[in-house]
């Protein structure tokens, strides 16, 4: 298919440009035939990582990717596990998900009142998420793309230089969360278009377990190098960012088998290699 | 879930492969000085893996001869399972020297049911090769085996693990420290986190583990 095979690369080719410079909203919204249904493209740009040891860079590259523009919901999720029997509450292996496992729903393939058809899906597992990504073709986004991502504003690719965006992030930390959650997908888009990122649910991603703060909560007080090899020192980026340390804090007390009442998630993709974008020459 | 006939059949293959690499024939009759062979008690018919059985992952690996090993060919046998890369500059070599401690604690008929298992990180440049110079190295005997695997594995590995990592700019990896015991079925019975600890309690349960196993395999 030469005319696909040609929207997809010049997509990509769009999609990495380097962009000179503060990213604008038509640059960055790339939308097209090449981004799947649902996704936004969230341009090659980098993250800077708020707790990093001093041999680390201050920013880390991203390469372009598509990213779910909003969290998975209760109803999309019914559908794969209607679909993969394995992952049905009655069914999965407690080695994949502990007790608790989608525990809003009514039954194994009933949601019932405390869990919308299109609220997000939460109290799932890291490897459900895992599978529900693999089996739609997708995968979870990296610590560095959900950041780089969410690090944007309203209006600005950069969230923390608008006015008022880090005080509307806390904003959303201060809420308890509802008991029913609200539709996935009803916030305002951020710069490049993906609702939700903030103030709905937390979000899985697939190295979560790269945050490493302590080895074990009892003992410690810092990166202990008999727990941890390589450890040294790590420094913060950015000490007002509260929210980031939050999302750090729970990533580091994670393991792939908890299911946590408001954690969901959402999928990314990678472009079309770059060897796809050359072969259009 | 993970289809056990096909788990199996990845099983059949690395022991297939495992046999062929045997310093020993394959169900040759045990002594004291040559326990059996990990491949002869996979050849019952097997019952279905326990519910926490780290077997039921469908992964892949391939060992220090370049062979591929399913790690449900080490049902049957209490196993020391870490996570390490070859080219670590401080904390690998202490685990595999807290792990040969550990053996040293064993009673002698305990020592010989025990496999050892060491999963590298270092999925790019943990070749085979890269394995065997690390066995040779450390001087790892028969019972130690060297595994490298697709990268999704190693994150599945270590997310069943709890074992944390990251590689850092110059390609070491930072990661948890952690020595965990599988009990025959492959569930986690023990773990030990951080290195140049007291190894008596992992000692105590793999013991008690190895005991089972031997009346179980007579």
């Amino acid at each position: 298919m030469p005319a696909l095979v040609r929207i997809a690369a010049t997509t990509a080719l769009l999609a990495l440009l380097p962009l000179a410079g503060q990213e604008t909203p038509s640059a960055a919204r790339v939308v097209g035939p090449g981004v799947p249904a649902g996704m936004v493209t969230i341009p090659a740009g980098s993250y800077a990582p708020l707790l990093r040891t001093s041999d680390e860079p201050e920013r880390v590259a991203v390469a372009a990717f598509w990213l779910d523009a909003r969290p998975v919901t209760n109803a999309e999720f019914l559908e794969f596990v209607r679909a993969h029997p394995q992952w049905r509450r009655s069914q999965v292996s407690p080695l994949f998900a502990d007790q608790g496992y989608l525990g809003d729903w009514a039954g194994d393939l009933e949601l019932g009142a405390r869990a919308a058809a299109d609220a997000p899906v939460v109290r799932i597992s890291w490897f459900a998420v895992r599978a529900f990504a693999k089996a739609a073709g997708k995968r979870l986004p990296t610590t560095a793309e959900w950041e780089r991502a969410a690090a944007a504003g309203f209006t600005r690719a950069d969230g923390a230089s608008e006015p008022g965006f880090n005080a509307w992030v806390l904003g959303g930390l201060a809420r308890p969360t509802p008991e029913v959650l609200p539709a996935a997908g009803s916030g305002r888009p951020n710069f490049f278009g993906a609702r939700d990122l903030h103030g709905l649910v937390w979000e899985w991603v697939q190295d979560f377990n790269t945050a490493m703060t302590t080895g074990e909560s009892r003992a410690d007080s810092g990166l202990e190098r008999n727990l941890f090899c390589g450890a040294g020192a790590a420094s913060a980026r950015d000490v007002r960012d509260y929210a980031g340390f939050m999302r750090g804090g729970l990533r580091s007390s994670l393991r792939a088998s908890y299911v946590v009442p408001n954690l969901g998630f959402r999928c990314a993709r990678s472009l079309p290699s770059a060897s796809s974008a050359n072969s259009f020459q | 879930m993970k289809t056990i006939p096909l788990a199996l059949l990845l099983a059949a293959a690395a022991l297939a492969a495992r046999a062929a690499d045997a310093p020993r024939p394959c169900c040759a009759p045990a002594t004291p000085a040559q326990p059996t062979a990990p491949c002869c008690a996979e050849e019952k018919p097997a019952a279905p893996l326990a519910t926490r059985s780290l077997y039921q992952l469908d992964a892949t690996w391939t060992n220090d001869a370049a062979k591929p090993v399913s790690l449900v060919s080490l049902r049957g046998h209490p196993v020391i399972l870490a996570m390490f890369f070859a080219s670590c500059e401080y904390a690998c070599p202490v685990i595999v020297n807290d792990i040969k401690r550990l053996q040293a604690q064993l009673p002698a008929a305990a020592r010989e049911r025990t496999q050892v298992v060491l999963v590298t990180f270092d999925v790019a440049r943990d070749t085979p090769a890269g394995l065997r110079a690390f066995r040779e190295r450390m001087s790892l005997d028969g019972q130690w085996t060297l595994l490298r695997g697709e990268e999704s594995s190693v994150q599945e590995l270590a997310m069943l693990l709890g074992v944390k990592f990251k590689q850092d700019g110059r390609g070491q990896f930072a990661h948890s420290n952690i020595i965990t015991v599988l009990n025959p079925e492959g569930e986690i019975a023990h773990q030990q986190a951080g290195l140049n600890g007291d190894v008596s309690e992992t000692a105590r349960v793999l013991s008690g583990l190895a005991k089972v196993t031997a009346v179980a395999a007579k």
